[in-house]
């Protein structure tokens, strides 16, 4: 009782903020409510009044609140916002962080997955896999753990699948693919091992009848440049994402998102949700107090800064102070040796902190595309993506695809005051101008960022590829079948069957961005439906009312989606 | 009375006079305090003519964009000729012409760029005609002057500096567009714009000045065509032989290579020359006084038109120049990451776009015959409207950044291209001037948009440029 009375107060406070008069609210007494009613809070994470399933707020179509641009076409993922256009310095700010976002780094490998943040953020969007499995993933990865969650001890958490020579002149990526123990001697340089996919179709139909037909990844990997992995390996291919909106996400007040975790499931729906913790690299206070991790498919990462600075170490191979090794393990001598004879070696980092700058301003800040299916003069929705909504809500798909939030201020960078001239670092007692068009947006991501368990099971054989059991030699790959979602690769808090919940704004947008993209974390499904209908373990009841929906329905929900 | 010199009082007169014949007298510039009325007398105009408007500030600007694309369109032509002669007759001299003709072309093409973000019909310009709002990437500015390249995908490429491919291995073809006859079989206008920004890959750049400029200079190798070591002050040395007509002696660059190759090696010049007058024709005949109809907009466009002349000369000044295309190469320390890497002519971008934003503030341009185009100016309107202090501060801050970009195009000339300037411990200093001037006249770009109380924001839809 003392509890629902508080939030009562709570949300008639802040009604009361709203306004400019200042009359005292009448506060009615709270009504006496029966205990055994569920009951519905009158405020939700955010502190804001919960949103409905029937009633669509006014500015639902500003996904990204000030953030929001007005694209559809095929750059709406690689926009500013109008508030950084308008100001000569931030928009050189971002003008820059685009040129290097896109280049290829001079300092490069040894080993890497791709050269450039664009080379797996396809103009700004997703990656892609690669069409045909002779073909080597360039905008996807494979993350790799043992069964506790360590990482290989010769390769460590991620297969490079090249080395800088395959990168020389733009198009030889072969000269730089791995070969069967190629270095192993030590002084040979080849990419780690190739990993592809091969997909198995899986067919079902929904309750009325209607045929459907998903595609099943089997991950194999192939030509190990430097001996077996460790015995019991898991794999875990990875698609990039988008990377618009993070700068937002990263701004969520973190008391917020915690605010949503229901580990126990104690309000009874099927859905718990977890908090990824990690450590903040960034906190120089030496506290290594955990904070909520937000980015990477498992929540790994904290905060924008940190993701770039390891999608540069671990992807491309391009030292930061912040991530200042090398992507070698000390069992990789020929990596290691390369690494030696770079142009930048040791404390003299591959990329420095003014450029490392320039990449996570524009990351953040990189806009959030308008939703479509809104008629802004008429201030009105379609019929389908209304009655979409509705049915996206009673299916109860907000139960992990949060729609709202509000974020806080938008701190400066860490690293500094950017300026052309170099970073500045705030006097004592000051600090680094925060970005305002981050700051206190209602926003509109659908996600909590929470891990969720989404069910299914992996195994890992050794197999020729017609199929035969083997134990070693060229010929004998690895290989992973999994039912479900699960990867069998535990990161931090997060098991092998959990994923965080991926932000659904600008997924509409997905293929009209880059028609060959297709969705959920290895892409494997190639329409949303698809995506939808893998859905398992804590999604599965979600699913299963979307399953039962009339096609019409289905439709009206699918355009829905689309709409975001 | 900001000015000292009789000669410059004059010549502001002169110009005041040529605008608007019908002034009757030149007394405003000597009433306030030192005119007949004394100390009660009425401000004095420093000899700009009372009746400059914004329109007519506007009107000027669309003249001067008129006549610097039409020099950029008689540039490009002339450019094609030369390569024309160049393809037909391959003599080192044609060779050297040809090369001449372009870096001619791009003293025009650099004045304009100030036309850029701006949503002008360089960024904006739909294949219907129309003009975009949201920057569809739709306007021609990337098939005229995209960089930096992965020019992996015109032609040949020695293996040294990585950084010729494009952002993503994913994206690029196999071979490149000269070499491989089988999947690209007739070099035309249709395969260049098909494979350009293939996979949406802003690297796959095909046509425009830069893909000309790698045709005709290569990569920058230095003198030992080694690619590493010391960077010297060559340019690129792609061999005349890439050319050759005589049968068996075609290269790319040491290697023999067979006779279509070369062949196909002109036929990308020429076609990519005519692709080049194509775009720019559009632009300019949107700029065409009276029946041009970005023209007939734009100055009919009130103070929306004047933000925007502010919006491109400021945008230019921090963003694209001082950021993206010197500060990025300076720290950096790359020279893929310089404007015309392949021709060393870099000095000329700088100077020529810095170029641009003084000329959209003195509202003159000579024209490549000599020509001069001048009529009411940015500064004659701050000053109409008293805003004295700030049109000579900005008129100040614009000279000194042209005298900081004279210091690196004398360099340049002189043996010390932009990329040996970049470099540590070389003379960095040199650069960073003109970087710190720029970023001061952006200041005052943004106090002349506060005083005249116009605003950006109406242009916000906004005119980004994915080059």
């Amino acid at each position: 009782m003392y509890k629902s009375a508080l939030i009562f107060i709570l949300a008639a406070s802040l009604v009361a903020c709203g306004g400019s008069s200042e009359k005292i609210v009448e506060v009615d007494p709270p009504e006496i409510i029966s205990p055994d009613i569920p009951v519905q809070p009158a405020v939700d994470h955010s502190g804001l009044v919960p949103l409905m399933a029937d009633v669509i707020e006014k500015n639902e179509y500003l996904s990204g609140g000030e953030t929001t641009v007005f694209v559809s076409n095929k750059n709406a993922f690689g926009r500013k916002p109008a508030a950084i256009a308008e100001d000569f310095q931030l928009d050189g700010h971002f003008t820059s962080g685009d040129h290097l976002f896109r280049t290829p780094d001079n300092n490069i490998g040894p080993i890497l997955s791709t050269g450039s943040c664009q080379g797996c953020h396809l103009n700004d969007g997703r990656g892609v896999v690669p069409a045909d499995p002779t073909i080597p993933m360039s905008s996807m990865l494979v993350k790799l753990a043992d069964s506790t969650g360590k990482a290989d001890p010769i390769y460590g958490d991620q297969i490079q699948p090249f080395s800088v020579d395959g990168f020389i002149d733009g198009n030889t990526l072969a000269a730089g693919l791995s070969k069967h123990d190629g270095s192993v001697s030590g002084t040979e340089l080849y990419g780690e091992a190739f990993p592809f996919i091969v997909f198995e179709p899986i067919t079902g139909q929904y309750p009325d009848g209607t045929a459907y037909e998903l595609r099943n990844p089997v991950y194999k990997i192939k030509d190990l440049s430097y001996g077996a992995f460790v015995d019991d390996i898991h794999f875990s291919a990875r698609i990039a994402p988008q990377a618009f909106g993070v700068g937002l996400l990263g701004a969520i007040p973190q008391e917020n998102l915690l605010k949503l975790v229901d580990e126990n499931d104690s309000d009874n729906d099927g859905i718990s949700g977890r908090a990824s913790m990690v450590i903040n690299a960034l906190d120089k206070t030496g506290t290594e107090s955990k904070v909520i991790g937000r980015f990477t498919y498992k929540a790994q990462n904290p905060n924008v800064l940190q993701q770039v600075a390891e999608a540069y170490g671990g992807d491309m191979g391009v030292s930061t102070t912040i991530s200042s090794s090398e992507p070698c393990t000390d069992k990789q001598l020929a990596c290691l040796l390369a690494a030696e004879q770079e142009a930048k070696v040791g404390t003299d980092v591959d990329l420095s902190d003014l450029s490392l700058a320039f990449v996570e301003f524009y990351n953040r800040v990189l806009a959030v595309p308008a939703r479509r299916g809104f008629d802004r003069d008429n201030e009105t929705w379609t019929d389908e993506v209304t009655a979409g909504r509705t049915l996206f809500f009673e299916a109860n798909c907000t139960g992990c695809h949060t729609a709202r939030h509000v974020t806080a201020e938008a701190k400066g960078s860490v690293l500094g005051e950017i300026t052309l001239g170099g970073l500045v670092m705030p006097e004592s007692g000051e600090t680094v101008e925060a970005i305002a068009v981050l700051s206190n947006q209602t926003i509109y991501p659908y996600t909590d960022l929470l891990l969720h368990d989404m069910g299914g099971s992996c195994a890992v054989t050794r197999e020729t590829s017609a199929g035969l059991s083997c134990s070693s030699g060229a010929e004998c790959m690895y290989v992973q079948r999994c039912d479900g979602l699960a990867d069998g690769v535990i990161q931090g808090d997060a098991s092998g069957t959990e994923w965080k919940t991926p932000a659904l704004w600008g997924v509409g947008l997905v293929q009209t961005v880059n028609k060959d993209s297709t969705f959920l974390h290895d892409g494997r499904a190639r329409t949303i439906e698809e995506a939808v209908l893998w859905h398992d373990g804590e999604a599965k009841a979600s699913k299963e009312i979307f399953m039962n929906y009339s096609k019409a329905e289905r439709e009206q929900l699918l355009t829905f989606i689309e709409s975001l | 009375m900001k000015f000292s010199s009789f000669s410059k009082i004059s010549a502001a007169m002169i110009i005041a006079f040529s605008l608007t014949a019908c002034v009757d007298d030149g007394d405003n510039g000597v009433s306030g305090a030192v005119g007949a009325a004394g100390a009660d007398g009425v401000a004095g105009n420093s000899g700009v003519s009372s009746f400059v408007t914004r329109d007519d500030v506007i009107k000027t600007n669309a003249n001067i964009a008129y006549a610097a694309y039409s020099d950029s369109l008689i540039s490009a032509t002339e450019l094609k000729v030369a390569l024309e002669t160049f393809v037909a007759d391959p003599t080192d001299t044609n060779f050297a012409l040809a090369k001449k003709s372009w870096l001619d072309s791009r003293e025009p093409y650099g004045q304009t760029e100030v036309y850029r973000f701006r949503q002008g019909p360089i960024d904006e310009l739909k294949a219907d005609g129309t003009l975009g709002q949201d920057d569809a990437g739709e306007g021609p500015e990337g098939l005229i002057n995209a960089w930096p390249l992965g020019e992996a995908i015109i032609d040949y490429v020695e293996p040294v500096d990585g950084l010729s491919g494009p952002e993503s291995p994913a994206n690029a073809i196999t071979d490149n567009i000269i070499a491989n006859i089988t999947a690209y079989p007739t070099i035309n206008a249709d395969t260049l714009e098909g494979l350009f920004e293939y996979g949406e890959d802003g690297r796959n750049v095909t046509t425009g000045y830069h893909a000309i400029e790698f045709l005709l200079w290569g990569q920058d190798l230095n003198k030992d065509l080694s690619g590493t070591g010391t960077r010297d002050n060559t340019a690129g040395q792609r061999p005349v032989t890439d050319y050759s007509i005589e049968v068996g002696a075609c290269t790319s660059g040491s290697n023999a290579t067979t006779d279509d190759i070369c062949t196909r090696r002109g036929q990308y010049l020429v076609t990519t020359a005519q692709l080049l007058i194509d775009q720019l024709k559009r632009v300019t005949e949107q700029w065409e006084p009276v029946s041009g109809s970005h023209y007939t907009n734009f100055v009919a466009g009130g103070d929306v038109s004047l933000a925007k002349i502010l919006e491109g000369m400021g945008r230019l000044s921090f963003g694209e120049l001082a950021g993206e295309r010197i500060n990025i190469a300076l720290i950096e320390n790359s020279q893929e990451d310089e404007h015309s890497c392949f021709s060393d002519n870099t000095h000329r971008d700088i100077f020529l776009n810095a170029k641009g934003v003084q000329n959209s503030f003195n509202a003159k341009y000579v024209r490549i015959d000599g020509e001069v185009i001048e009529g009411a100016s940015i500064y004659d309107l701050l000053v109409v409207e008293e805003q004295h202090e700030l049109a000579n501060k900005l008129r100040g801050a614009l000279e000194a950044t042209m005298s900081a970009a004279a210091v690196i195009d004398t360099k340049a000339k002189t043996g010390m291209p932009f990329d040996i300037l970049i470099q540590d411990g070389i003379d960095q200093p040199n650069i960073k001037a003109v970087i710190d001037a720029l970023v001061a006249q952006t200041d005052d770009i943004e106090a002349v948009i506060d005083a005249l109380g116009v605003t950006t924001n109406d242009l916000r839809d906004d005119t980004d440029q994915e080059i």
